[in-house]
Parts: C-alpha cells; structure tokens; sequence
C-alpha cells in the first residue's frame, strides 16, 4: 500500500488529467470507502471519474505556489494537516454548476472563466510601509493578500495566555494540540477546500479558559494586488482564520474586507474562518466586506458551539461582483445561544449571496436569525439561503427566523430560499419572509409629519439597513458601516 | 419534515365624521396653566374682544371611498371650524370618525369622490400630505406605526427641518434640536431615553399616545385632529395626554377631536360635539349631547 504524508496534485494530475485515461475497473464491493490517502492511492480510476480538470489544475496552481515559496522547514502538521485533507477532497470535487441545489441562483462562472493567480508573498514587503489601512486602537491585525504583515499589526495589550498570530509561530505545544484537534474539522465546498490548499498559513486566535478579553481583536484583510477589469484573470488570496475560545473565555472579533483605490480592480478572496467555541465561552464576530465591485470574494465561516456557549454574528456585505458567505453553525451542547444579524446591499452588478446552515442536535438552543438584503439597481441581484436543521434530541428549542428584501429597481433580483427542518416535537420555530417596496403606512407617516416623500424614502432605506448596523458591538464599528453605507446609497438612489 | 410559517400582514383602517357649525363664539375654556407654547393663552373668548374668529377649515358635502374596494366610507360631510374652537366628533364604530380625520391629512388609502375641503382659504384635497402638514394641520394616529432603525429625535428633526425650511427659518443641527426638544419631554411625562429609541417601536400604548402628543409639541398646530387619544390610557395617562394638549395649544389653535368617552372631554373641554353616524354628521350640539350619550347610548340620540 503507498502511503504518504503530504499528498500532491500534482502527482495526481499526473495520473489523471488527460494523458493518462484508463478505464475504471469495477470497485469490489467490500472495499472500504475511500477515506484516507492510502485507499485513494489505491483506487485510483475512480477518482478520474469524479475530478474535475479544472479543479485539479487549479489546485495545482497554488500548491506550486505554496511551495515555491515556502522556507525549507516543513510547515506545523496542524497546516500539513489541513493541506492534506483539502488536496484530498479536491480530487473529488468538481466546480459546482447551477444544477448543484447550493449554487441554483450563483453563477460563478466569473471565477470559472478567469485566470486565477496565486499572489506571492514577497510582494507584501513592498507595501509593508504603506499606511493603506488607517489607524485602529485596537489589537489589531492586518493581512494584506492573505499574509500577516507584522510591520502593520499590533497585538499587545491582550491578556496573558491569550495566541494571536500564525501558526507557523505558535510554540505552546499544549496550543497546538488544541489547535491540531479542530484545523478542518469540518467540511465545506471546493472553496473551502481550496482556500485549505491554498493558504499561506493559519492565523490562530486562541483564547484561554475563563479569559475575557475586553477589546475587540480587529482583523483587517486587504486586497491589495488587483488587476485591471478586461485582463480576466484574478489575482487570489486565501486567509485563514482559526478562531478558538476555551471553556468561559469571551472575545470579539471585527473581521473587515476591503481592498484598495478604485473600485473595479479585480481580484478573489478566498477566505476561511474557523470558530471554536467551549462551554459557557462567548463570541461576537462583526464582519464588514466592502470590497471592490470587480472583485470576487467568497468566504467561509464554521462555528461549532460548545454547551451554553454564546455566538453572535453581525454581518454587513457590500462589495463584489460575486460575493459569497457561507455561515456553518454546528451545536454539539445544549443550551446555546445563536444569534445571526445580516445585511447584504447590491448596488450594482453585482451579487450578494448568503447560504446559512444552523444545526441544532442538542436541547433548549436559541437562535434568532436576521437577514436583510438591499437591490438598489437592475442588474443586481441578492440570494438568500437559510436553513435550520432542529433534529431528534433538539427538544425545547427556540428558533426564529426572519428574512426582508427591499428591491428599489424593475428587475432587481431576490432569490430567497428561508428552510426550516425539524425533526424534535417539543419545539418553537418562527419563520418568515417578506420582499417589498417600502411601506406604505410608514411613508406616510413621515409626510404627515411634514416630509417629503423622497427624505421619507430616503430614511426608510438607511434605517431598513440600521437595524443590522445596529447590532454592531463596538460604536466605532457601527459609525464607520453607517458612512459607508450612506456613502454607496446616496448616489444610487434616484 | 419541513415547516414554513410565512408571516404577512395586512392592515386596514376605517371611521367617520362631522357637520357644519356657524357661529364663531368660540369657547376656549381651558384652566389656563400654559407656562409653555407660544403665547400664553387667555383663558376666556371674551378677552378677544367681538372680533368674529378667522374661518379656518371649511368641510362641504365631503364623500370619499377606500381606494382599493371603493367603497363609500363618507357620504357627505359638513364642517366649519373657526380658529380656537375645540370640535369633537362622536359616534359608532364603523361610523366614518377616522377616515373623516385621516381624508383630511390626505391618506393614500382612501380616495375623496365629491365635495371640497378648504383650509385656510385653500383647497386641501390638491395638497401633498406633506404640504398640508407643514401648512399647519396635524393628526395624532389612532394606532401610529412603529419605524425601525430610525430614531425618535431624528425623525422630530427632520420634521421639525421640514416645517422651518417651509417657514424661511434655518435648520436646526442635531445639538441645537436636542436643547429645543428636550424640556418638550416634560410636557408628555416622558424620560429622555425615549428620544433616543426608534419611533415608535416596542413602545407601549400609553407610550404612543404621548410620542404623538410630543410630535405636536415639537411641531406646533394650527389645526391639530386628535383621533381618540384616549384611547388605551388609563387614567393617570389621559389626564397627562389631556394636560399636554392644553399646555402645548393656544386660544388662537383649533382641536378636532374623536372620542367614545366622555372622559376626555371633562379635560378637553369642547365648543361643539358632532355626532356622526353613516358617514354624516347627523347631529350638532354643545357637551350635553355627549352627556347624554354617556347615560343612554347611540339610541338616545337618534
């Protein structure tokens, strides 16, 4: 049996891609499924079937670049981990078409057909100097292109015993075995697992037993290398995030996208963020994305939940062409409490696209759901997909959902897909969906009060979006979303 | 298994009217403790020494419909109101109380079919809502809607804005505003954080009861329609709602009010009480009509 520790594409494509095309043999039914690297090495017919060229050619790409930049020390096996995993389930993957029931209304045929670049890292020296992204108070953390720029991060002033920083320097070995026992513990989409393949390194943010951390850890990801609209090729870059709180700990994360001067550079952020949350322990993540309407940014979020643990989510997303937010929210205690607030604004052409997935296996969980979603122009389009699973042993839950749409032009698109399935009999589930103009009773409230018809729009629409800017946490935050929000929808609104 | 629970919801709202009345002796009675407002109120129409009261809102045979269903809600409505009188308008459920009030601040749902509104010597119906508004006229909502994400003290600055560009005066920044409306809050019993909390929403009863009544007192009437601010008070909360309206209007304002009860009017005192009934107001008195009302019901009076 061939055994490896660190499988390559390349090494398969070698086998697979098209020169080398051997009928499968018939697999013999006894044979275990092929979960592990060995089996795969063994089977490997099957696998020509399943992979999709383009995949592999792709996964290629920056496994060259991953290596071709790498030091010669071999990387932390959390992060060899990961790669490997992600290699794996890649052979297996093919791009996801519109006949796939997750991608039914996203067409991502404008990464498909544009050439990805890999972004090196010794590009990222050359900007270390810039002060591209203002000044925060806060422990901070900047990545530009997906790498850690030290020279633009500061975090101190946490707590002791508090990790924040890349993987590739953690050398608490007791952290590492922690981190080890969560790194891709869970399995997303080909973007998930290219971003696994493709990631520089692991940003951990590890946060003891019983530590609360009083300021919000502010991460700040910027786009910096882009290309120009008609060169069809995407320069890519692929942060990961793993987040992981122990046992009563608490901290807020603030994860910001942003990208650059002009707004059509074109770029793809791959992004990935982990989160695990102990018992009793709480997390607020605040996550802006506001990059270039050229760029695509897809990006996953796993949260798995410990017993009474606490998440919060409060999303704002306004930037990209194609723009997508997978949330995985996964219970594995009871008595916890989840709180998604979102609110997504096409003012282009452009695509926001939410797919949530809250699985509750665990009695007495709470959760409240909010998304809100904003098509201020013809072309733009807004897709909505939350579904709740409250299965067997999820007895006395108490889940809610809510979903709005404003479409504010002829032709301006919503897909919303709000599912609830529920299997527990012992529960308390809310759900609804509404898309509309704004409210009659409401406009003419403010024009019996002396307002004119278009201020009274006008409010309604900022205040549409202020009931999720609200949610934010941190003031500054909420201010800085609340000008970038006024700043896109003045000049869209007729 | 799979569950959907969609959630829709529709409303709708109709009332009724009034009649016409001469006669411009008008009665202001108030106990006269205006400490606030613009000027401070004589407390007797004889201090006005003869003069007969200007002619502020004129109502003739006015017939309006709901204007999806079209159907008739007012079938020919009369009403003159001078300045300083205080009307009141009474009657069944379903009588058209409501939509008379709400025809008059022109509400998108219904549609007027015939007669004129003329108010302050111009015609109202060819008015926006908003210009009616900030020509003077104000209605409290019976059940005002809750608006989400906009706060209270910003929507009183916009409408306050509103009527000050209308009156060639400069608008007030938002610190300005806080120190005009602020001591206004006393005047409604109401804490400061109120102004802070969006209009409206997950306020109790009583609270928008007195958020319509502090918009009155921030923004100023001549004409201001009360439709049943009594309603869902209790007493304590009435006598303080009836106790703002005094305080904030002056002899020179017009009140019309809709009611069931006789309470608000022991506070409110009335010039003439309206009974409306089918879409017309088909009787005129002085507070004993309402008097009797009180004791016997509808039929008494038919």
């Amino acid at each position: 049996m061939a055994t490896t520790n660190s499988m390559s594409i390349s090494t398969l494509n070698s086998y697979y891609l098209p020169k080398s095309r051997t009928p499968p043999p018939r697999r013999s039914a006894y044979k275990p499924p092929r979960t592990t690297t060995t089996t795969v090495f063994a089977q490997p017919p099957t696998l020509a079937i399943l992979s999709d060229p383009h995949v592999l050619r792709l996964a290629e790409t920056l496994e060259d670049s991953i290596a071709a930049s790498s030091s010669a020390a071999s990387p932390p096996l959390p992060l060899q981990k990961l790669r490997d995993i992600s290699s794996q389930s890649l052979l297996s993957t093919p791009w996801p078409s519109r006949k796939d029931e997750l991608f039914r209304f996203t067409d991502t045929s404008f990464i498909k057909n544009s050439e990805i670049q890999p972004i090196p890292p010794s590009e990222m020296q050359s900007i270390a100097s810039l002060s591209i992204l203002g000044d925060t108070v806060f422990p901070n953390l900047a990545i530009v292109d997906g790498y850690l720029v030290d020279s633009l991060s500061n975090s101190s002033g946490l707590p002791n015993g508090v990790f924040v920083g890349p993987l590739s320097r953690l050398n608490s070995e007791d952290i590492m075995k922690r981190v080890s026992k969560y790194v891709s513990s869970f399995q997303g989409d080909l973007f998930w697992s290219l971003n696994g393949v493709g990631a520089p390194d692991v940003i951990v943010v590890y946060v003891p037993e019983g530590c609360k951390v009083e300021n919000p850890l502010h991460l700040r990801l910027f786009s910096f290398n882009g290309s120009d609209k008609d060169s069809k090729t995407l320069p890519i870059s692929n942060p990961r995030v793993l987040v992981l709180v122990e046992k009563g700990g608490e901290i807020g994360i603030v994860e910001e996208y942003s990208g650059g001067e002009g707004n059509d550079k074109c770029y793809w952020t791959n992004s990935v963020m982990e989160i695990v949350i102990g018992d009793g322990a709480k997390v607020s993540h605040s996550y802006v994305q506001s990059q270039s309407l050229g760029a695509a940014h897809v990006k996953w979020t796993s949260v798995r939940q410990e017993s009474t643990s606490v998440y919060e989510l409060i999303e704002v997303s306004t930037g990209g062409k194609l723009s997508r937010h997978n949330v995985h929210v996964q219970q594995v205690g009871p008595d916890t409490v989840t709180e998604l607030s979102t609110f997504h604004l096409s003012i282009g052409d452009q695509l926001q696209d939410l797919h949530s997935k809250l699985v509750l296996d665990h009695p007495r969980g709470v959760s409240r759901q909010l998304h809100k979603c904003i098509v201020a122009h013809s072309l733009g389009q807004a897709v909505f997909d939350g579904n709740v699973q409250v299965n067997r042993d999820a007895q006395q839950t108490d889940a809610g959902q809510l979903t709005r749409s404003l479409l504010l032009e002829p032709r301006a698109t919503v897909n919303v897909k709000p599912n609830l399935q529920i299997i527990a009999d012992d529960v308390k589930c809310s759900h609804g969906a509404a898309i509309s103009d704004l409210e009659e009773n409401q406009l003419f409230y403010f024009q019996a009060r002396g307002i004119d018809l278009q201020s009274a729009r006008r409010a309604l629409i900022f205040s549409f979006a202020a009931e999720v800017v609200q949610c934010f946490p941190d003031a500054s935050v909420q201010k800085k979303v609340e000008s970038l929000i006024r700043k896109l929808l003045d000049p869209a609104l007729p | 298994m799979a569950l959907f629970t969609p959630t829709f919801s529709l409303k709708s709202l109709t009332s009724t009217t009034s009649q016409r009345r001469r006669f411009g002796h008008s009665n202001w009675s108030f106990t006269a403790r205006a400490t606030v407002a613009v000027d401070a109120p004589s407390s007797s129409a004889s201090d006005r020494g003869g003069a007969a009261p200007k002619l502020l809102l004129e109502v003739k045979d006015l017939s309006a419909v709901i204007a999806d269903s079209k159907q008739p809600i007012l079938k020919g409505v009369n009403l003159t109101v001078h300045e300083g009188e205080v009307h009141t308008v009474m009657g069944k459920n379903g009588s058209g109380k409501s939509t008379f009030a709400k025809v008059l601040v022109g509400h998108p749902d219904y549609e007027i079919t015939g007669g004129s509104i003329t108010y302050k010597g111009q015609d109202l119906v060819q008015m926006e809502p908003e210009e009616r508004a900030t020509a003077g006229l104000f209605m409290s909502f019976q059940s005002p809607v809750a608006i989400p994400g906009v706060s209270n003290i910003d929507f009183l600055n916009m409408a306050y804005n509103a009527r000050r560009r209308k009156l060639g005066l400069p608008e007030l920044g938002p610190i300005e505003f806080y120190g005009y409306v602020a001591p206004k809050l006393e005047l409604v019993n109401m804490k400061i954080d109120l102004l802070n909390r969006n209009v409206n929403e997950g306020f109790s009863g009583g609270e928008r009861k007195r958020n319509e009544i502090l918009q009155l007192a921030v923004l100023g009437a001549d004409l201001a329609i009360l439709d049943e601010i009594d309603s869902g008070l209790d007493v304590d909360a009435l006598r303080d709602v009836a106790k703002a309206v005094n305080r904030i209007l002056t002899p020179k304002n017009s009140i019309l009010m809709i009611t069931h009860y006789l309470r608000l009017l022991e506070f409110i005192k009335p010039t003439y009480i309206h009974i409306m009934e089918n879409g017309r107001i088909v009787k005129t008195g002085d507070i004993s009509l309402a008097e009797t009302l009180e004791r016997e019901g509808y039929k008494a009076i038919a």
